[in-house]
């Protein structure tokens, strides 16, 4: 399979502290792709770096062949929510989406396509609010910043810690969704969790990381579970 | 915990806080700029007593000194509303630790005492008092007032909080002050006699000091239980949330693509503390050319003429402008990370100044009153406004990293972080290039000149916009990780 994220000899050092280093790592179109690690192991870190919000110090990461630091060309395919500074506080959640929408050229009319499906997921808690979403809670802010990055028919998501602050019927709700996005419209979707349970479900594959460097490539199986229990138990 | 324990807390604030980061050359000039406002209240005390002897010769100054005060009542009321923060926000860690409440509160309304605007009435009203003294008059009795005085100052830092909970109390302050000033300028009815002869009886009577004392001890009491009852975490710790409002923007849309920022920037404007208060500022500019243009001292220095002029239309250009990127700071990976070009970005944000600047040039009509040559010296600076002053402000944003914190109002004199020398620098040509623009070609030529001149720089920098926002824009993307990295830094 075409890969679409391409890592080549990635490192970023703050000072003397290496906190990153991948030397190769890629990520096929339409894999939901899974990482997980203690924390300060790496993985906001990565995902800054694939998103262009901080500099490698050295290597690069290509995404569907752009050099992510040197051209903007990724953005209209890929999308994020990493935490909540990627939500707008003053505005509703609908206003929210509809902004989102159009600087990803996506219609009122579509965008509103989009939120119907997601009904279910919403729970009723997240529009016709009259709310801004400051007010809103954690887990409802959080609902609002993964769907927002679903408009516009992304190729490439990227999700932080997406299961943390969610009520357990949300959990399972966006593990359906992270599941259809990925088999049946072939995005690639990138989840990193603290949850080993939650990541084995939807992913097909995890990467363990553990002090910036990759320890563990696994192909999701029965045994994956066991595998990555053992290896945090350590 | 022990209120040394309290005040070690506090020290530690204070010494961390982001002002001893800063360099030793900001700092000095923080200090000057500190020392400057301190001796313009020393002097201010000292000098009062004889400016009210030599204007009114055959009254007593002190009780014009005393007719007066309600103005500082009104007036230091005011200025408390929009720069003094309630001290509440600080106590959430406090909940859960073996503190007794009163000790807590007790000691945050104690704590406000100190605040700045407490030490400045000091600094003035000290020298008054000493020169009243020397003057002539009883020295108990001028202890008696100042401690009057003292009270009075320390009722408005409580009252302060409690006007705070509530915004129509303040407007009403603010109507008073208005029309007070403005039936007295008309001779209509002035206030001052009959609120002086309450500050002039504690010099006369001493007793009445009772008032003042009596009401500072209320106000105390009122706070005191105000923040009793509202200490728990949905009380006065959380922050209010606001009613959602909404308003229809879909006739930006025919702004085209820019139409996206600007609805946005427009429900920023609206739904946040921060960029309301901006909102206020911006419109107190539009009086700013009051002070100018009344004066006769102006009159045959037009060069000033023309500084005042800019800010008139340029009130709202130069404080928003000067913040921006750091308007969207709080969700500044999103828009790093979502599809948008800067230029577009940037030109929305010309684009709402650009508008602000006709909307109170409209406004300024009513300055025809000071004659044609004055209206013209605007109509001239909203268009340098429009077509420099924009494109400066807005590279002097792109090279200032503070992030706002935008439902938070801005806190006095500790907006540090947008003060270094670069904004320095950059303020400059802002102040001095249409002081130079009119002058030069008014000194060779003639007035006319001057104010053709000063239009003709703003439609130059309208023609030269696409190169101006592609400079800014370059800025932008050099900066690009630098401007993250500080605006996800914690406050």
């Amino acid at each position: 399979m075409e890969s679409i994220i391409d890592v080549q000899n990635l490192s970023k050092s703050y000072n003397a502290d290496k906190v990153l280093n991948i030397e190769d790592l890629s990520i096929p179109k339409g894999q939901s792709f899974g990482l997980v690690g203690n924390n300060g192991a790496g993985k906001t870190t990565f995902f800054s770096l694939l998103l262009d919000l901080i500099l490698p110090s050295t290597g690069h990461i290509e995404n569907r062949g752009i050099v992510v630091s040197q051209s903007e060309d990724w953005k209209p395919y890929t999308s994020s929510f990493i935490d909540e500074s990627f939500l707008i506080g003053y505005l509703t959640a609908e206003e929210y989406f509809y902004f989102i929408g159009d600087l990803r050229n996506t219609s009122k009319a579509e965008v509103d396509e989009l939120l119907a499906e997601f009904q279910d997921f919403f729970h009723g808690e997240i529009l016709n609010q009259k709310k801004y979403l400051r007010d809103l809670s954690k887990g409802n802010q959080k609902k609002a910043g993964i769907v927002a990055a679903l408009i516009g028919n992304p190729e490439v998501v990227i999700l932080d810690e997406p299961f943390a602050n969610l009520d357990p019927t949300t959990q399972i709700r966006l593990k359906k969704i992270i599941k259809e996005l990925s088999a049946k419209k072939h995005v690639t979707v990138l989840v990193s969790s603290h949850d080993l349970m939650h990541v084995t479900d939807v992913c097909e594959r995890i990467v363990v990381l553990d002090k910036g460097e990759v320890v563990k490539d696994i192909h999701t199986s029965e045994q994956t579970l066991k595998e990555l229990e053992l290896y945090f138990e350590q | 915990m022990t209120t040394t324990q309290f005040l070690s807390l506090e020290w530690k604030q204070f010494r961390r806080s982001s002002f001893f980061k800063k360099g030793l050359a900001i700092k000095i000039l923080m200090i000057l700029a500190g020392l400057y406002f301190a001796a313009i209240a020393v002097f201010g005390g000292i000098g009062i007593f004889f400016i009210f002897k030599k204007a009114i010769p055959d009254q007593d100054p002190f009780l014009m000194i005393n007719n007066y005060m309600v103005y500082w009542v009104l007036g230091d009321l005011a200025l408390r509303y929009f720069m003094q923060q309630l001290p509440v926000m600080n106590i959430k860690p406090m909940l859960l630790l073996p503190v007794k409440r009163h000790a807590v509160i007790k000691f945050l309304l104690l704590k406000t005492s100190f605040s700045f605007f407490n030490i400045l009435p000091l600094l003035f009203f000290i020298p008054l008092s000493i020169v009243l003294m020397v003057q002539g008059y009883g020295p108990l009795m001028v202890l008696i007032w100042f401690i009057g005085v003292l009270a009075i100052s320390f009722s408005i830092n409580f009252l302060n909080f409690i006007l705070n909970k509530n915004s129509k109390a303040f407007y009403i302050v603010i109507a008073l002050l208005a029309s007070s000033i403005g039936l007295k300028y008309f001779g209509i009815f002035d206030i001052t006699p009959h609120t002086g002869v309450l500050f002039y009886s504690f010099f006369e009577l001493g007793y009445t000091i009772l008032i003042p004392l009596f009401a500072v001890v209320l106000l105390f009491k009122m706070n005191y239980r105000l923040l009793r009852k509202n200490f728990y975490i949905d009380g006065a710790v959380k922050a209010k949330k606001e009613k959602f409002q909404n308003y229809n923007l879909e006739f930006l849309n025919r702004f085209g693509t820019l139409a996206t920022f600007l609805k946005n920037d427009i429900k920023m404007i609206t739904r946040n503390a921060r960029p309301k208060q901006v909102l206020i500022m911006s419109f107190l500019f539009l009086f700013y050319g009051l002070i100018f243009y009344t004066q006769d001292t102006y009159k045959n220095m037009p060069a000033f003429l023309a500084f005042a002029s800019i800010f008139v239309t340029g009130g709202f250009l130069i404080t928003f402008g000067q913040l921006v990127p750091s308007w969207d700071s709080e969700y500044y990976k999103l828009m790093m990370s979502q599809n948008v070009s800067y230029k577009k970005y940037l030109e929305s944000k010309w684009l709402l100044m650009a508008l602000a600047c006709v909307a109170s040039f409209i406004l300024s009509t009513p300055y025809i009153y000071f004659g044609w040559d004055i209206y013209a010296m605007i109509a001239a600076g909203a268009s340098f406004n429009i077509g420099l002053n924009s494109f400066i402000t807005l590279y002097g944003g792109a090279l200032n990293r503070v992030p706002v914190e935008l439902n938070q109002k801005a806190k006095a004199f500790s907006n540090t972080q947008g003060f270094n020398p670069t904004q320095l620098l950059i303020s400059l040509p802002k102040i001095l290039g249409p002081m130079l623009i009119f002058y030069v070609p008014y000194k060779l030529i003639n007035f006319n000149a001057g104010i053709i001149a000063l239009t003709l720089s703003g439609i130059l920098g309208l023609i030269f916009k696409s190169y101006f926002l592609n400079f800014i824009e370059k800025t932008y993307q050099k900066t690009k990780y630098k401007t993250i990295a500080a605006f996800s830094e914690k406050k």
